[in-house]
């Protein structure tokens, strides 16, 4: 295997005397899409945000292709590559859809400084964003402010505003939360196709375990924040340790 | 908002036009001395309204330092044209050292307190202004304490200066109006405006005004894909600084006199930020449509409700009511009535109205 695009070293953050994400080492390879699973308070978004930069580790690393990005702020590393879509619907409510992809096109061109062009005129942008917009099947409500979109729609705008930014670590939160059954497998698709590229790193928290299965080429569990279990999904999913601690103790595992 | 014209979009900017060639003409169709004082007052306050709604309406900013960056400017410019002498010199001495004192100001204030609350923030310029204005008190020497400095503005501003001459060797007059050094700084007026507005009229529609836009609707989101939020604030802080340090030297040339009153005072502060709020948080027309309502309202409310007043004199109560001393109150009702009907401000609410074209 390749060399990992993405390093975790002993990654810890505390809050107070709280240990949220405990000492977690993994390596994330190219082309691997790793599902993170783990009970309710894990740590799983935690360790997300320290990856992302919304939180500074309390001590430990994180490596991005060889270069140490932990006391980067999160636009930094957005253009070192991390690309981060949220849990709850995270987007620019009154600004449309459109303009909520170019603003990722936009940062990821480095054309964000530009403040005597008119937009209008950087057709490279409009044309790129178009490209976002008809890949998850937007293009219909290009022009309605985000707010004013269905949840679904807007999880998938939430996926577009991801794409855009072409990263090459795609960290996916629950990107299902919240659809209903029909509508997920639109977002599902999405991350298949970005899949496919075999290019890209993958990191997805999910909890729907159909979900796991099918796009999992490995699976990491995270328990009280610390790294349980790490494998392939058979391996892991049928481990006794895991069962225990999350299938059996969880309400509800869906 | 959005990419698409509406009715009520469409509306705001017929307004806007109509009201830049009312300004454009404005010296020969109102002729007298008191409305070309209204339209420069107009003028000047267009442009530092649009550059305060470049911080509050786009990016989501409070400061309440504006009035310190257009008083710099105005002092500036007073101080230089005092010292040095009526000349073009002394006015872009002025306005250079003004607008870079704003810079640097404006740097230290974003960079040192930008990361902070909106409401920190807010307090460190509310801070920064007061200082700015015991300063200008206190430094008499130079700033004439509360009396201001009066001083001669350039010889071509002159109203004895004759831009063109009849045969007989008096100033020449186009249409009824006489081609003065009171014309020209009008339209020096006018045009360094109109150039300062149309520069932040780009500025918003260039993708940094988007960016704008995106830190004041989702500020943790714009940092996540990749925009130094903290860079881009201090960085329209700068920008809205200059311009109302720029503004603040053009009112200064205009008025041939600076003081607390007209360049510093918290009063200014409050009318812009009505000016704003009627206008329309946000757009760069609300700017344009406040100013205009604002400064109409308070040189002429007054006088409307004395003509009222003595039309109506034989009607009860009405007269008593219409008093022009009680104007203020008018006033008060007004912008109540128009924050009701017009909760996104006039251009904001407009622009919402209508179908899409």
């Amino acid at each position: 295997m390749s060399q990992p695009s993405l390093v975790t070293r002993d990654l810890t953050i505390r809050f107070g005397g709280h240990v949220a994400v405990n000492a977690v080492s993994c390596a994330f390879n190219p082309g691997e899409l790793t599902v993170i699973v783990g009970p309710n308070g894990a740590g799983k978004t935690t360790y997300f945000n320290l990856i992302s930069g919304q939180l500074m580790p309390s001590a430990g690393q994180v490596i991005k292709d060889g270069v140490d990005i932990s006391a980067m702020p999160p636009s930094k590393r957005a253009h070192h590559g991390i690309g981060r879509a949220f849990q709850l619907t995270n987007l620019f409510p009154q600004l449309s859809v459109l303009e909520n992809i170019r603003l990722a096109v936009q940062a990821r061109s480095g054309e964000g400084w530009r403040f005597l062009t008119r937009t209008q005129s950087l057709t490279e942008l409009a044309a790129r964003a178009e490209r976002y917009l008809e890949a998850t099947k937007l293009s219909s409500v290009a022009h309605l402010p985000a707010a004013a979109l269905s949840h679904g729609d807007q999880r998938k705008l939430e996926v577009a505003l991801l794409m855009a930014m072409e990263p090459d670590i795609y960290m996916f939160d629950e990107p299902t939360a919240g659809m209903s059954l029909d509508h997920a497998p639109d977002v599902l698709d999405l991350i298949a196709e970005i899949k496919h590229d075999q290019t890209k790193t993958i990191l997805l928290v999910e909890h729907k375990m159909d979900v796991v299965r099918t796009l999992a080429d490995r699976i990491i569990v995270l328990h009280n924040g610390e790294l349980l279990a790490d494998g392939a999904p058979d391996e892991v999913m049928s481990s006794q340790i895991v069962r225990d601690v999350y299938l059996g103790k969880s309400a509800e595992p869906a | 908002m959005n990419d698409t014209l509406t009715t009520g979009s469409l509306t705001v900017k017929i307004i806007v036009l109509l009201i830049a060639a009312l300004l454009l003409f404005a010296p020969f169709l109102f002729q007298d001395i008191r409305s070309l004082e209204v339209a420069a007052r107009i003028c000047v306050f267009i442009v530092l309204v649009a550059s305060y709604d470049l911080l509050i309406g786009y990016t989501g900013i409070v400061s309440f330092a504006h009035t310190m960056f257009f008083g710099l400017g105005a002092y500036g410019a007073a101080i230089a044209l005092r010292q040095m002498g009526p000349g073009w010199d002394a006015v872009l001495t002025g306005a250079v050292a003004g607008a870079f004192v704003s810079l640097i100001l404006a740097i230290a204030i974003g960079l040192l307190s930008l990361r902070v609350k909106a409401i920190f923030f807010a307090m460190i310029t509310l801070a920064a202004a007061s200082v700015a204005m015991v300063l200008a008190s206190q430094l008499s020497q130079f700033t004439g304490g509360e009396d201001g400095i009066t001083y001669k503005a350039p010889d071509l501003f002159k109203p004895a200066t004759k831009l063109a001459v009849t045969d007989d060797g008096k100033v020449a007059r186009l249409f009824g109006v006489r081609l003065n050094g009171k014309l020209a700084a009008y339209y020096f007026v006018f045009i360094t405006c109109l150039v300062l507005f149309l520069l932040m009229l780009r500025l918003v529609g260039s993708p940094v005004g988007t960016v704008l836009k995106a830190i004041r609707e989702n500020e943790a989101r714009a940092e996540a894909i990749g925009y130094r939020v903290v860079a881009y604030r201090t960085f329209v802080f700068c920008v809205a600084a200059v311009i109302a340090s720029l503004a603040g030297t053009v009112y200064a040339i205009w008025l041939k006199y600076t003081g607390p009153d007209t360049a510093l005072s918290f009063t200014i502060m409050i009318d812009i930020l009505l000016m704003v709020v009627i206008g329309g948080m946000g757009t760069m027309y609300g700017a344009v449509i406040g100013a205009v309502l604002l400064v109409l309202a308070q040189y002429y409310l007054r006088d409307l409700m004395g003509s009222a007043a003595e039309a109506l004199s034989n009607v009860p109560v009405l007269p008593f009511i219409l008093e022009p001393d009680r104007w203020l109150f008018w006033l008060g009702i007004i912008f109540i009535l128009l924050v009701y009907f017009f909760p996104q401000g006039i251009a904001g609410t407009l622009a919402r109205k209508g179908d899409k074209a």
